[in-house]
Parts: structure tokens; sequence; C-alpha cells
């Protein structure tokens, strides 16, 4: 997905890459749902959400081992740095896959579909591609995911808020602090009030998405967060809330390099720059990261009606999403 | 004029245009995808009963305009924003010289902005000198993603750039509207990364940088740096329509520009014939900030912001006196033909 880790980004994945696991042939072939599950696991960098929720998706065909994906964006014109992000991505996921030995991408009516579906199935970097555009993919790729790790830190840090921790204690929370109480692909614990705090209204976002948890099989779906704790005053009082903005921004950060793993101690949460935030500085840096929230969303919403205008519909139309908490 | 709440509110449309994408008129592949995109925008928002067909949408006739903006678009005045795309169109998609037939007719409507390209060289700095002289511009409209032979766009912190800045100070062209906003097929997307302003903003200060569409899909960028410069205003033209069709959004938007910018740093505007005045003033006079988004925000959008934000704030920068204008207006030919003349506005 974009941003992810940067060491799947690197190594092409190839048919050989599997071989680690298993043999594509023997395994079992992938169901249309599993290839959906890894598709949702890719967003559109600009939005940061996912293509499969943004309606995206035109066409999967699975024949094994091989599989091929066809994607339509908004319009014909955006930006082919975007599309060929998304396109790499999709790509490297399906081959994830057990039972995949290849994958096809297929951009469609796009003005560049030809260049961006030739040189991605092909594995060439884009600026081969395109020797004309300024500035490498990654580095605009890097640019958009500082921007959605800020968006994420906005839902994350409200979701903390409401469930009652302070500035202070939210500037020093480190990964090695919380206590995800679920898998991520299990419904969520009917637990979080053990603490004496009340679930946050969030949940309630959670348990919409818990009638879709089982539709994937064994793809992890990181929206079904299940529940996490977090312990303060000396690890005496445990504060629970619903886990998926957390663990939705531990995946950006993650990806980002600011945290790593677990039993990190470093803080969690940083200023635009990537440095640890100064308890005074905590509203100002909330108010640019919610500026960076409401600009993802309001772009989503330009796109939207784009789409609706060039397809008859809108995809999935950013504010009927759960509004964040 | 819109009446709102029993009171008259001023309207300057700070962004129109008077195009022509006429089939003759296109020689470049280039200027049909450029109007069937600004298309796309037109039908994706525009309430259903209001949409044009894309031929009325090509090319529009003066008569049309004026009755669309003034007649019944509750617009007292505008601005024009010219557009040249001289790559894909014989005669320029929407011109200084285009638009000065409508400015010379009714001069107490319209202003006339003027536009450069500091890829022209010494020549565009003699057609910049020209426009002063020959329209009196007070305004410039700048297309930093716009073709120029084997270039995809230029920015506003170039050398080149500060040399025709400069030459705006001197000739006192105060008034800078660079389009950052979403991408317009096929122009290149990083020409509208709105970065450039910060520094040609810090280097002027004696000018004024409206960016227009609010640097949309780039809000954030450009509320930090319109946060930091004093110079930096925001045009609403592209964010307005969210106040029709999603005005949760268009609250957080306008919540936001409140926020870092404030109440006496953003304009309206239309961008006609994109979408018509009308419904948009409409949408924008009767939005209300959620009583949650203004405690989020702690701004607020009341009658005094919204005079500001539909035209005091672009009479501040183009020295338009109010009291005068209104009294102007009152018996011009416009207010004749469609009635406007006692400030009962087409509101009614």
């Amino acid at each position: 997905m974009a941003g992810s880790n940067p060491a799947d980004a690197g190594g092409d994945a190839t048919p050989a890459d599997a071989d680690e696991t298993a043999t594509p042939a023997d395994a079992a072939p992938p169901t249309r749902e599993a290839v959906l599950g890894r598709l949702d696991r890719v967003t559109d960098p600009e939005l940061d959400r996912s293509l499969v929720e943004l309606g995206y998706v035109d066409e999967i065909e699975i024949d094994p081992p091989r599989v091929s994906v066809a994607f339509r964006l908004p319009t014909a014109w955006c930006s082919p740095a975007f599309a060929w992000m998304m396109a790499t991505d999709a790509r490297e996921e399906i081959e994830a896959l057990d039972g995949v030995a290849s994958a096809t991408v297929e951009l469609r009516d796009h003005v560049h579909e030809t260049e961006i579906n030739d040189g991605v199935n092909r594995g060439l970097p884009f600026e081969e591609v395109f020797p004309d555009a300024d500035g490498g993919v990654e580095a605009v790729r890097r640019e958009l995911d500082e921007k959605a790790r800020l968006a994420r830190q906005y839902r994350a840090v409200s979701t903390l808020l409401e469930a009652g921790l302070s500035p202070e204690q939210i500037v020093r929370l480190a990964p090695a602090d919380v206590e995800f109480d679920g898998a991520p692909d299990s419904p969520p614990p009917i637990t979080g009030d053990e603490a004496g705090v009340g679930r946050d209204d969030g949940a309630s976002t959670e348990r919409d998405g818990e009638t879709e948890a089982g539709r994937d099989d064994g793809t992890t779906d990181d929206r079904d967060g299940g529940t996490a704790t977090v312990y303060v005053r000396g690890g005496t009082v445990g504060v629970a809330f619903s886990a998926s903005s957390i663990r939705e921004y531990l995946e950006k950060a993650e990806a980002l390099g600011l945290v790593s793993g677990a039993d990190d101690d470093r803080p969690l949460f940083r200023t635009p720059d990537g440095n640890p935030i100064p308890a005074d500085e905590f509203d100002m840096v909330r108010r640019r990261a919610r500026l960076a929230h409401v600009n993802m969303d309001g772009q989503g919403g330009v796109c939207a009606y784009l789409h609706e205008a060039r397809y008859g519909d809108r995809g999935v139309d950013a504010s009927n999403a759960p509004e964040s908490a | 004029m819109y009446r709102h709440e029993g009171e008259d509110v001023f309207v300057i449309d700070s962004h129109v245009h008077f195009w022509d994408a006429s089939e003759e008129n296109i020689t470049h592949d280039g200027g049909e995808q450029f109007i069937q995109c600004f298309y796309d925008y037109h039908t994706g928002f525009t309430p259903e009963d209001r949409q044009w067909t894309l031929e009325e949408y090509r090319k529009y006739s003066p008569e049309r305009m004026v009755r669309d903006v003034f007649g019944k678009g509750y617009v007292d005045m505008a601005i024009f924003q010219p557009t040249y795309l001289s790559d894909f169109y014989a005669d320029g998609f929407n011109t200084v010289e285009r638009n000065a037939e409508l400015a010379e007719e009714y001069p107490e409507r319209f202003v006339l902005n003027g536009r450069f390209d500091p890829r022209d060289g010494e020549a565009g700095l003699r057609e910049l000198e020209r426009q002063k002289e020959e329209y009196d511009i007070d305004g410039v409209k700048l297309y930093t993603a716009e073709w120029n032979g084997d270039s995809k766009g230029w920015r506003l912190d170039s050398e080149e750039c500060f040399e025709y800045l400069e030459k705006c100070r001197e000739l006192g062209i105060t008034n800078i509207h660079p389009h950052k906003g979403p991408t317009i097929r096929p122009l290149n997307r990083d020409a509208f990364d709105v970065s450039d302003v910060d520094d040609a903003a810090t280097s002027f200060p004696e000018l004024n940088f409206v960016v227009e569409h609010v640097g949309l899909p780039r809000l954030d960028d450009f509320c930090w740096i319109a946060a930091q410069e004093p110079n930096v205003y925001g045009g609403l033209a592209v964010a307005a329509p969210f106040a029709a069709v999603r005005p949760r959004k268009f609250g957080e938007i306008l919540g936001e520009l409140l926020f870092w910018l404030g109440e006496d740093r953003i304009l309206f505007g239309s961008d006609y014939a994109i979408w018509e005045p009308e419904w948009l003033i409409e949408a924008v006079m009767e939005f209300e900030l959620a009583p949650d988004q203004r405690d989020e925000y702690g701004v607020e959008f009341d009658l005094d912001a919204k005079r500001k934000i539909m035209g005091e704030n672009a009479a501040d920068l183009y020295d338009i006196d109010l009291d005068e204008k209104k009294q102007e207006l009152r018996d011009d030919s416009v207010s004749a033909e469609f009635g406007l003349g006692d400030g009962e506005a087409a509101a009614d």
C-alpha cells in the first residue's frame, strides 16, 4: 500500500519471492474476497482512503496462478504519479497472496493508461516512463504519507482525548504503552469499562465494522481494530478505547520510520516535522493535524463529485464514511 | 445586491470568465480536454435543473453573461480573471482583449485584470506595460501550470517571475491572483504546488497574493503559508459549491480558513461560467456553521463576516468605495434592464 514497509516497496515482487512460503502453483487459488482484501490495503495517496472503499476497482479476474485487476480513477487526468503509486501498490499487494504467481494491473480511462500499465506491469521505474515529471515518485509518496500520518494522528488523538487522556499524557505516550486487546482481524472483545472510563462514541463505528469482520479469508482489515488500553498514572489506571484509529496511525507512523514495533518507547505522536511534541505545543500541532485531516477529506469530496460527473455514481463519498471520533 | 435578513449585502464576484472554447478556436487536443474538464466540474456540482449543455458552455454571449451574473445572480460587480492558454486556443481561451469587450461596455460593473507569463521575457514585460496603459489594470491572474512551448509550467518564486512582480510593483498592479487549485487536464498538477507563494509574498510585501481556489487540494499548505504571510488572501472559487452540495464539508473548509486567515482575507468568487453565481451565492449566504464547528474553530460566520467575504474585502483590495458605488449602480443600464434599481435585489 502507499507508504507501506519500504523494504517491500524496494524489492519488486516477482513470482520468485513467493518461494519462501509456498510454491504458487501448489497453493489453493486465491478467492475474490482475498484479492479485494489486499486491494483494500491500497490507498489513493491523496485521499488516504482505500481503492475498494472509493469504488475504483472495476474488475478482478482470477486465472490461477495469475490475477488481473482493472481500476478507474475519478478523472482521466488524475496525476500520473498518483495513478502509478496505486497501480504498483495494487500489484505488490496481490502478488503477496498465497497462490498468486503474478498480478497484472490495468488502469482504465486515463490519459496515460498505456504508459502506466506497460511500465508498472514490467516493473519499470516511474522516472524512466515519465522523464518530464518534476521529482521522483518516491518524494511525492513521502510527502503525501507525511500528510496522511498527520491526518491519522488527528483522528487517533481525538479518540484518546475522548477516552479521557490529557494532552500531557498523550504527548508522552509511546507504542510500548499501548496494549491491544484483540487481534485486528477478530471481532472487538466486549471490554472497555474495566478502567472506569466509558467507551467513546467511536465504538459504534467499530460495531458497524464488526458486520464485515468475516468478509475476507484471513487478510487483515485494519478498520476492524478491536480495543486497546493504555496505562497511566504509573501504570495504575488503564484507559480503554476503540483501537482502529490508533492502529491506522501506527501503520503510517511505522511506514515513515517514526516508530518501530510494539516495544518502541519513543513518543508515538509527532509534530508535522516528525519531532516529539512539547506539551505547550500540543494545541498548535493538533490544529495542524486537523488541517491535514480536513484537506484530505475535502479533496475526497471534489473527487467524489468528479467521479459522479464521469460515471454517474459517487463511488463512496468521503463523508458517508464514519465521521472520525 | 443580495438581501439577507432584511439587509442588503453588496456582492463583488472576484472570479469570472468570458471564454471561447468553440471548436473553431481550438488548435490543440489540450484545448478540447480543458473545456471537457471544466464541464465535468460544472456538471459535477451544478444542480441538475441549472446545468448547461456542452454547446452552451463552449461559448456564451455577452448578454447571457450580464444576465446570469448581474441580472439574476445577485452580483453587483465582477472581476475578470483572464486565462490565455494560447498553446491550445487560436485566439486564447479567455483573454484580456475578450474580457475588455464587456468591461468597456459596463465599466461601472466590471474590474478588468491582466496577466503575465514570465517565460515571455522582455516582450512580456512590454505587454504588461501595455495592459496597464490601455486598461489601467490593478491586478493580474497567473496560471503557473500553463503550457508554453516545451515548458509545462513556471514558479512564482523564480528569478524571471520576480522581475515581473517588480514590474507590477512599479506600475501599481497590486493584486496578484495565482491559480492554485485542482488539476485541470491536461495541465501538470505539480505546477499548482502552493509553496512558491511563500517566498514571493515575503519578497513583495506591497503586493497582495490572492490564492485562487485556496490551494485545493493543498488547503493545508495554503493555510499554513497564509497564516504567516499577512499579504496572502484566499479566493473561494471551487470551495464555494460545497456550501450547496456538502455543507458539513464546507463548514470545515471555511472553519479552517476563518481560523488561519480570518474573515478579512477571504474573497468570494463563482468562477463563472464554471458555475452560475445565483445558486452559489444563495448557498454561501444561507450557510451557517454547525454549533460544534463554531466551538471547534472558535470562529463565527455571521452577517459581518459574510459582508466582508462577499464584497468588502475585494472592495478594499481594488479601492472601490462601496457607498459611491451603490449610488452609481442604482440607475445604470444593468439596473434599468433588470429592474434592480431600488436595492430590492433579485433575492425577492
